[in-house]
């Protein structure tokens, strides 16, 4: 029933008297409305990533607590805990059946999770510093993972061997991802170098750099893997044409110049950026204009992962000590 | 001193009596002075370092040095060793800051109260002077030269330095105790003055080194014997080299409790169950080794936090050389990785363990924190939060009492949409079960059938006159190759042949589980024969296995018995009543079709087992999801009351 009521601030009040109007408009809206829907409690120190699961039913949360919650993504309930790990848990990734994990820990090794049974799968060792940042690829047979050593690993996941190491960068990595069919790879890292791999061969097909270089501290792949965007520690989000190794948007407003935030690309209903901030807020941008479309309020320390939903158009946040929880927060739109 | 490889023109051997030109030096009376040389600060004879197995990055460490014949001829003298920071220091100012610090420092008197009020550090005055820039904070050995006047002026001040914060409990005690292990050491209580340090409890509770602080077993009663207090390091006559022992201990993984941690004091309430990494208790043997090995440089720059050794005389420091000699011939063989790994879990358990502060003074009972318990005023246990068990399990109960309401409250408050979910798993899966249960039956069904069928074939009279004889008379030019040997064979015995030939390789191999089968209500399926060499029950049917079940003879008058079929799959109701041993067609029959049904039950007994697997563990997410623990740990808040479920489309 709640999913009835018509959002009385939004330009789709100007429609409701007319009689057929769905309640989504026709055009697209200006701004969502994302409203504070669920708070989950449970972590007992700073949460450091959360990710939706790809077929969307479940949360994955990580923390310096050595714990993984999974949490419904829909209700919020808590569902399981993952224990092993000995140190922090920087990040944490979904394979794309949903049915693994992948968290990178402080303690130089990741784990593979089966969901299911929350059992640990594997261990990978092999890094030499800290392990920061992981993702699987879209086949889920391999995963990547950058560390404090400057460099990005790539294992296998039935084996757990490392297959792979590239010397990427000259200072500790802060994000990797895939790209969408799995051939390219990108990775930033705290030099101010954000560079694209060929997954096969593990060849830099190309360096994206800026004018200064401010450390990169997130990079992603759009969902057509044709754009990526990434944060840098001087409150900036840009995206790029990596084709053309050109910036195509700047992203700014938010305070980011300490914490690797995640942000995401929302396309389940406005085409959206969204990002956390050290001033305890979710900043939405609008992807074509880039102004600020909405601020979201409500955690009391730096907010340090925003995802967003597969399907639906729920965002879910996460901040440091102080606060230690996890928002879930619902738009119409 | 002795470190320097100088040309030692002045320490020439007096005592070569070869009438060479080049002077002989070392043990080793060689005139080679082209490798790294020591030089004994007593006798003036220089060794190599080779022969007396001293490294120049040791020798770094020693501020002096004595060779084995002076120590031995004069017990007095021993090798003292600098301090980490004043080596560095010593480095720079190598020429003018010495006699401040040695000269005349030695010759001073037993330390006064003043002056070590004043000097306060950290360190007891007599460490300070004698080695005065090992204190941490140069500015130490000024007031020992300051006027009188300016000590007056100080004592009016609050002391603060690096190492007092002048404002705690600690830093405003006047008078040492006498009892802790710092002052035990102190030569005005007595003590061989090695350790030098400030009395426990006036280190201050801000500034002062963790490990300086109050240690509660540290103030057990003096007896002469235990110049050393528990936790340390046992006194030099037991120690046992154990390097590699105690790396072994340590590469143990989580969960691993080391019996012999016991030597620690029991800082935490000694707990039966496994400790996890970080509660492991910090071998005190460990720990000095970790700080000798602090020495070596690995390249690790976190090193550097853990190389205070305050508690480490001469003598022991020595083993503690010695060991990190070892240690550094064992690192060869071990992997890199695996030391740093394992270092850095004990880096990190150590940095843990000294996260416990034991802030508390045990002498002063107003200033223990308060047992957590429901209306009790006792104190605490020290390194606990409660006076007692009972305690702790009425808190945990109120605990419980008050949340844990609130919380099935919220949890009912809205569905949880996995755990329809698993319901609705729950559901299919006893659907499924009910049919596999059905489909048993039915094979049990028709087992029962066959053996029947068999019995009544048994009973039938043997017919030689038939014709099914004639048939085959003509395919006797043709030639069918076996497929498990190859020989070419009548295709008249073809089958007869084929089976035993299949059985003989079978027999060969074995095929089995670790574990008897234990079904309830199988009457027979699987061999189950014991193999004793590889441990193992063979899993084969009990019908088909080759290896375990021989055919039995096969008397001359015995009826085939098959039931005959008229396209295949038509019963005629008929036997073939050819003697068992002449039938070429239905050669062991009986076995396979046993072993057909068999092979039936046993897939359904998969399934079933596979089924009980999936319910048991639907059944346990359920209850952990909403358990007692998970309750307590979790909570998810809506703020929302009308907005319980995020689905946008209708609920499934």
């Amino acid at each position: 029933a709640g999913r009835e009521r018509k959002g009385p601030e939004t330009n789709i009040a100007a429609q409701s008297t007319h009689p057929s109007s769905a309640n989504h408009s026709k055009e697209a809206p200006e701004k969502p409305n994302y409203a504070l829907k669920l708070t989950l409690v449970g972590h007992t120190a700073a949460v450091s990533s959360v990710k939706f699961s790809p077929n969307g039913k479940w949360l994955a949360s990580s923390s310096a607590d050595k714990l993984i919650i999974i949490w419904g993504a829909y209700d919020g309930k808590y569902e399981k805990t993952l224990y092993g790990h000995n140190l922090e848990i920087s990040d944490v990734a979904w394979s794309s059946d949903s049915s693994l994990l992948v968290s990178a820990s402080d303690d130089k090794t990741l784990k593979i999770w089966d969901v299911r049974y929350g059992k640990r799968l594997k261990t990978l060792r092999g890094h030499r510093n800290y392990v920061f940042c992981c993702n699987f690829n879209p086949s889920s047979n391999l995963i990547i993972s950058g560390s404090f050593d400057e460099s990005v690993k790539i294992w296998e996941v039935k084996t757990g061997k490392c297959l792979k190491t590239l010397s990427a960068h000259s200072d500790p990595i802060s994000a990797v991802q895939f790209n969408c069919n799995g051939s390219l790879i990108v990775s930033g890292s705290y030099d101010g170098l954000c560079r694209i791999w060929d997954a096969a061969s593990g060849q830099c097909l190309k360096t994206l750099i800026d004018d200064d270089n401010p450390p990169v501290s997130f990079v992603k792949f759009s969902p057509n893997g044709k754009y990526i965007l990434t944060a840098t520690l001087n409150n900036t989000l840009k995206l790029w044409d990596y084709s053309r190794g050109r910036c195509l948007k700047t992203y700014t407003g938010h305070k980011n110049e300490k914490y690797c935030i995640f942000s995401s690309f929302s396309v389940t209903g406005g085409k959206w950026i969204v990002s956390g901030s050290e001033d305890n807020l979710v900043y939405i941008w609008n992807l074509q204009t880039k102004e600020i479309v909405q601020k979201l309020q409500g955690h009391t320390d730096v907010v340090i992962s925003a995802a967003c939903h597969p399907t639906e158009n729920i965002i879910a946040s996460a901040a440091l000590e102080n606060d230690k929880t996890i928002k879930l927060w619902m738009s119409n739109y | 001193m002795g470190d320097e490889p100088l040309p030692p023109d002045a320490g020439e051997d007096s005592k070569s009596e070869n009438g060479e030109n080049a002077p002989i030096y070392c043990i080793c009376r060689k005139p080679d002075i082209n490798c790294f040389m020591i030089g004994c600060d007593n006798c003036n004879e220089w060794f190599h370092g080779d022969c007396i197995r001293i490294t120049e990055k040791m020798a770094k460490a020693i501020r002096e040095w004595y060779c084995r014949e002076c120590r031995e001829k004069d017990p007095k003298l021993e090798i003292r060793y600098r301090h980490k920071k004043s080596r560095e220091r010593d480095g720079n100012e190598r020429d003018g800051s010495e006699p401040r610090d040695e000269g005349g420092g030695r010759k001073r008197p037993v330390p006064d109260p003043d002056l070590q009020r004043r000097a306060g550090s950290g360190t007891g005055v007599g460490a300070m002077l004698a080695r005065g820039s090992a204190s941490p904070h140069k500015s130490s050995p000024q007031p020992l030269v300051a006027t009188p006047s300016q000590h007056h002026q100080q004592q009016q001040q609050i002391k603060r330095s690096a190492r007092m914060c002048g404002e705690c409990e600690a830093c405003r005690r006047t008078e040492d105790c006498g009892h802790c292990d710092f002052c035990r050491d102190m030569k005005k209580f007595g003590g061989p003055n090695k350790i030098r340090q400030k009395c426990r409890l006036r280190q201050c509770q801000l500034r002062a080194r963790e490990s300086y602080k109050y240690f509660p077993s540290s103030l057990s009663p003096v007896t002469p014997s235990e110049s050393l207090p528990r936790p340390r390091r046992p006194p030099p006559t037991q120690q046992p080299p154990q390097p590699s022992q105690k790396l072994g201990r340590i590469r143990e993984d989580e969960g691993a409790v080391a019996s012999s941690a016991v030597k620690e004091p029991p800082e935490a309430t000694a707990t039966p169950e496994p400790l996890s990494d970080e509660d492991l208790p910090l071998d005190p043997d460990l720990y000095q080794d970790f700080c000798a090995g602090a020495f070596d440089d690995h390249g690790l720059p976190w090193m550097s936090d853990t190389e205070e050794s305050p508690f480490l005389d001469p003598a022991l420091r020595k083993r503690a050389v010695k060991v990190k000699h070892v240690k550094r011939r064992e690192k060869k063989s071990e992997k890199k990785k695996e030391e740093r790994y394992k270092r850095h879990r004990q880096k990190q358990k150590h940095k843990d363990k000294w996260k416990h502060p034991e802030r508390a003074d045990v002498k002063d009972p107003a200033s223990l924190p308060q047992c957590l318990g429901p209306g009790c005023v006792r104190a605490a246990q020290p390194g606990s939060k409660y006076c007692s068990d009972d305690c702790g399990m009425k808190l945990a109960a109120n605990r419980i009492y008050e949340i844990l309401p609130q919380r099935i409250q919220q949890w009912q408050q809205s569905p949880c949409i996995a755990e329809e979910h698993g319901k609705k798993l729950l559901e299919r899966i006893r659907r499924e079960q009910q049919s596999a249960r059905t489909r048993l039956q039915e094979m049990e069904r028709r087992f029962h059938e066959l053996e029947a069928i068999i019995l009544r074939a048994k009973q039938q009279a043997v017919r030689e006159d038939e014709e099914s004889n004639e048939n085959d008379s003509d395919d006797t030019d043709l030639q069918i190759f076996c497929v498990s040997c190859g020989h070419p064979i009548n295709p008249r015995v073809a089958l007869r042949h084929m089976e035993r030939c299949y059985a003989k390789y079978e027999s060969q191999t074995s095929f089995g589980s670790m574990y008897p089968t234990r079904i309830e209500g199988a009457t027979r399926l699987f061999c189950d024969v014991y193999n004793p060499q590889s441990k193992t029950y063979c899993k084969r049917l009990q019908v088909l296995c080759p290896e375990h079940s021989r055919d039995p003879k096969v008397p001359a008058d015995e009826v085939c018995g098959c039931p005959l079929v008229r396209d295949v799959f038509e019963l005629t109701g008929d036997f073939c009543r050819l003697p068992k041993r002449q039938c070429n067609r239905h050669y062991c029959w009986e076995k396979l079709r046993r072993a057909e049904v068999d092979l039936e039950r046993v897939r359904v007994w998969y399934k079933l087992d596979e089924l009980f697997e999936q319910e048991r563990n639907v059944r346990t997410a359920m209850t952990n999801r909403a358990g007692l623990l998970a309750l307590m740990l979790h909570q998810t808040i809506q703020h929302d009351p009308l907005t319980t479920d995020l689905r946008s489309s209708a609920d499934r």
